[in-house]
């Protein structure tokens, strides 16, 4: 056990956060011309698709790394590079199961954000249970044939292609008959219709294929194995970048210190209150954990395991975590920290919770509602982490019983 | 960056938890929990064969020098056995002797407790409970080469059957620590009867006790040094005993069956053996994190140690405790072993500072 980091990655972190303090820029962008400049000068200096293969772009870094780029962007306040989906996972999906044409075709679009990329996964009446899923893909030769409808399809409206699961055989059980495809959405039989969530802002999307035309080349793996590439992509989700997450929660903390400060109670600062003092001790030592347990999963992931089914552990621990704590960071705010307009310094919160544009703390608490429920809800974490790592016995489930 | 175990430190771990499982069944720490001592010599003799008792201690007084992350291994195996020993107030004592202790203190305990032939304890708590030493009433006067000792200490870990005592006393305006031998004239020591009666206490009167003036501890520091590796070995053992909790508990779950199937396959067992993992394993990153950067001295090291008593604290009781609700009826009965586990936890959880102790500390160095 050595915590440590080595004189490499020192070196490498300490040339990370001299770039960005230089170029990380000053003012929130706001089109997409201004994000997609910000991807090029990151990509430019090799920030971007650190981790795919050296032969499609990328520098194969460790992951390491990574972390430490995620982590340096978190300080340095810098936003996220555009199209995070499509080389957070899609990329790589389409290295393990895409044929050479198709890596051709599309990796290096995908690196430099040339072309944007969303995911086509859960449908309105397949959440949790996504192998239920009822968008068709009829096989006409040439191309298949999709009709059906997406739901929480983020970036849906930037994006020109989306990695689509669809059922090309309903005669097989249901996890069977799904097929994976790479679908253009730039074209007439796709419609995308934003989603205005609860933080009134619309991130995703409702995507409906009427007799859309996804190509024959454009099938990504085996007919059939759709559903086993869907946990590929899933498991590249659900490892997530946790140390990044905490210095943003550790930056947030000295935020809301700095309010508990200035903030009274009965005449006396609130951080002399002891009820307060307890909550803010608790609620930090659950950040340091975080960041403990963070580091135990990158030193796992940098001597080349695979976390697995227990990344779902991570998962389920940070995102329980984030509603905790943005409820308690608004709880000791109070009316502040419901504020989302209007320019008071004590309502703005200078990092991001998802996107890499400035918000509130509002934001914050309403987006921290979305962790518990996205890539697989905490339920189902639960579930993962019940069957495949502690061995429990399955359920019996009606679908399992009539397949 | 390594967040894993060596593969000596593995290899430690694996041979403890071996020999425990031999050594330490539930039927030994129950028949300890009827002795009137509490603790098996013969296991202490094997201990400091084992080389678990020097194994912080400098190899000029028998030990192995190794370090925090070690002693942490074994004592998260000690807890995961519930064994009924002084090993964390021998250990804490010791490794406090070792760094700010006299050369005469030194020759005198170390090479002793690295035997077999010693074990020590520390002083730490009050009536009022207080973990500052602000609170220490018990009085020092040295006198001609002597110092009278006279106060009253409460919850002493193992005190009647140690054979030194560490006890913090007020010195005129300040706090010192003496080496008491607990022999010594003037000191007298009670047991007590706890809910864990592997985790023995005692309270140890100072009736103007009478030790020579040399008894006193002559580096200053010892004191946070004590609740630090206090807090982080207290940890360390409640894992251990959470760890064990959780084990029974899915291995129930897969086998009891009810309405037909194994209680496991229902989601209001399988997500509460989920929850228990996930606190588990978050533990066992908050001990060996604090364990490390105390050891290597690294500026957060306090803070991590504060972090990991705080979480544990709260993590192991609601483990445990969840792993009886899985149990049901049977994990409440007094011949099912998950309360040994169970009240260790529950026991070391006040121990160098409860939850909301630690929580200030955490405070104080994040919001000054």
């Amino acid at each position: 056990m050595d915590l440590n980091l080595s004189a490499e990655d020192r070196a490498f972190r300490d040339q990370t956060r001299t770039w960005f303090q230089r170029n990380v820029p000053h003012s929130e962008l706001k089109t997409l011309e201004e994000r997609r400049a910000w991807h090029r000068t990151m990509f430019d200096a090799g920030y971007v698709g650190m981790g795919w293969p050296k032969e499609y772009g990328g520098q194969a870094a460790s992951p390491m790394k990574m972390a430490i780029v995620a982590d340096e962007m978190a300080r340095a306040n810098a936003p996220a590079p555009i199209n995070g989906l499509g080389i957070g996972f899609i990329g790589p999906t389409i290295i393990v199961h895409g044929t050479d044409w198709q890596k051709q075709r599309y990796l290096r679009k995908i690196l430099s954000a040339e072309e944007i990329w969303c995911q086509l996964y859960s449908e309105p009446n397949s959440g949790s249970d996504l192998a239920s899923l009822r968008t068709r893909a009829e096989d006409q030769g040439e191309y298949f044939r999709v009709n059906g409808q997406k739901i929480w399809t983020s970036g849906g409206h930037i994006s020109d292609w989306g990695i689509l699961l669809a059922r090309t055989d309903p005669g097989v059980a249901k996890h069977k008959g799904i097929s994976c495809f790479l679908l253009n959405m730039r074209q007439p039989g796709v419609e995308v219709r934003p989603l205005k969530q609860i933080t009134g802002s619309a991130e995703f999307n409702e995507v409906f294929m009427t007799n859309a035309r996804a190509e024959r080349a454009d099938l990504l793996g085996r007919l059939g194995q759709g559903w086993e590439i869907a946990q590929t992509t899933l498991g590249f989700e659900r490892g997530g970048n946790s140390i990044a997450r905490v210095t943003r929660y550790a930056s947030a903390f000295d935020r809301l210190v700095e309010a508990a400060r200035k903030l009274k109670r009965g005449g006396k600062p609130l951080l002399e209150d002891p009820v307060v003092r307890a909550k803010l001790g608790k609620i930090y030592a659950e950040i340091e954990v975080q960041r403990y347990a963070s580091l135990r999963v990158l030193s796992a992931l940098q001597k080349g395991d695979s976390p697995g089914a227990a990344s779902s552990i991570t998962k389920l621990s940070y995102s329980e975590f984030e509603k905790r704590y943005y409820e308690l960071c608004l709880e000791i705010l109070g009316s502040y920290g419901q504020v989302t307009d209007g320019g008071l310094e004590e309502s703005s919160l200078d990092v991001d919770s998802s996107s890499g544009v400035r918000s509130s703390w509002a934001y914050a608490f309403l987006w921290a509602r979305a962790g518990t429920i996205y890539s697989g809800s905490s339920e189902i974490q639960k579930n993962v982490i019940g069957e495949r790592v502690l061995g429990l016995p399955k359920e019996i489930r009606a679908d399992r019983v009539k397949s | 960056m390594d967040f894993s175990f060596s593969s000596d430190q593995q290899l430690l771990k694996n041979s403890a938890r071996a020999f425990l499982d031999e050594h330490v069944k539930p039927v030994h720490v129950r028949a300890l929990w009827d002795d009137p001592r509490g603790e098996s010599e013969a296991l202490w003799k094997e201990m400091a064969q084992l080389g678990w008792l020097g194994l912080a201690l400098p190899e000029d007084a028998g030990g192995s020098a190794l370090g925090l992350v070690e002693t942490s291994i074994l004592q998260e195996e000690l807890g995961r056995a519930a064994c009924p020993s002084p090993y964390l107030p021998t250990v804490l004592a010791a490794t406090a002797i070792a760094r700010f202790g006299s050369a005469a203190q030194k020759s005198r305990w170390l090479p002793a407790v690295a035997g077999g032939s010693a074990r020590a304890t520390l002083a730490l708590l009050e009536r009022e409970l207080d973990w500052s030493p602000t609170s220490v009433q018990t009085r020092a006067e040295e006198r001609g080469g002597k110092v009278t000792l006279t106060g009253v200490k409460q919850f002493v870990p193992w005190a009647h059957v140690a054979d030194v005592i560490l006890i913090p006393a007020r010195v005129g305006s300040s706090v010192a620590v003496y080496a008491v031998d607990s022999s010594a004239p003037g000191v007298k020591i009670t047991p007590l009867t706890s809910m864990d009666p592997g985790m023995r206490v005692c309270t140890v009167t100072l009736d103007g006790a009478s030790v020579a003036a040399e008894a006193r501890l002559p580096s200053e520091g010892a004191l946070p040094f004590l609740l630090e590796r206090g807090a982080v070995g207290a940890a360390a053992e409640m894992l251990g005993a959470a760890r064990r909790c959780l084990d029974m508990a899915v291995e129930y779950a897969k086998v009891r069956e009810q309405f037909g199937q194994p209680i496991g396959s229902f989601q209001a067992i399988r997500h509460k053996c989920a929850e228990m993992l996930m606190d588990v394993e978050n533990s066992h990153a908050a001990v060996y994190y604090a364990s490390w950067s105390l050891e290597n001295g690294t500026e957060d090291g306090s803070l991590a140690a504060s972090v990991a008593k705080a979480y544990v604290s709260d993590a192991s009781r609601k483990v445990c405790g969840d792993a009886i609700q899985v149990h049901g009826g049977i994990g409440f009965t007094w011949e099912y072993d998950l309360h040994l586990y169970f009240k260790r936890a529950k026991a070391l959880e006040p121990m160098y500072g409860d939850a909301d102790h630690h929580r200030e500390l955490i405070v104080r160095r994040v919001a000054r």
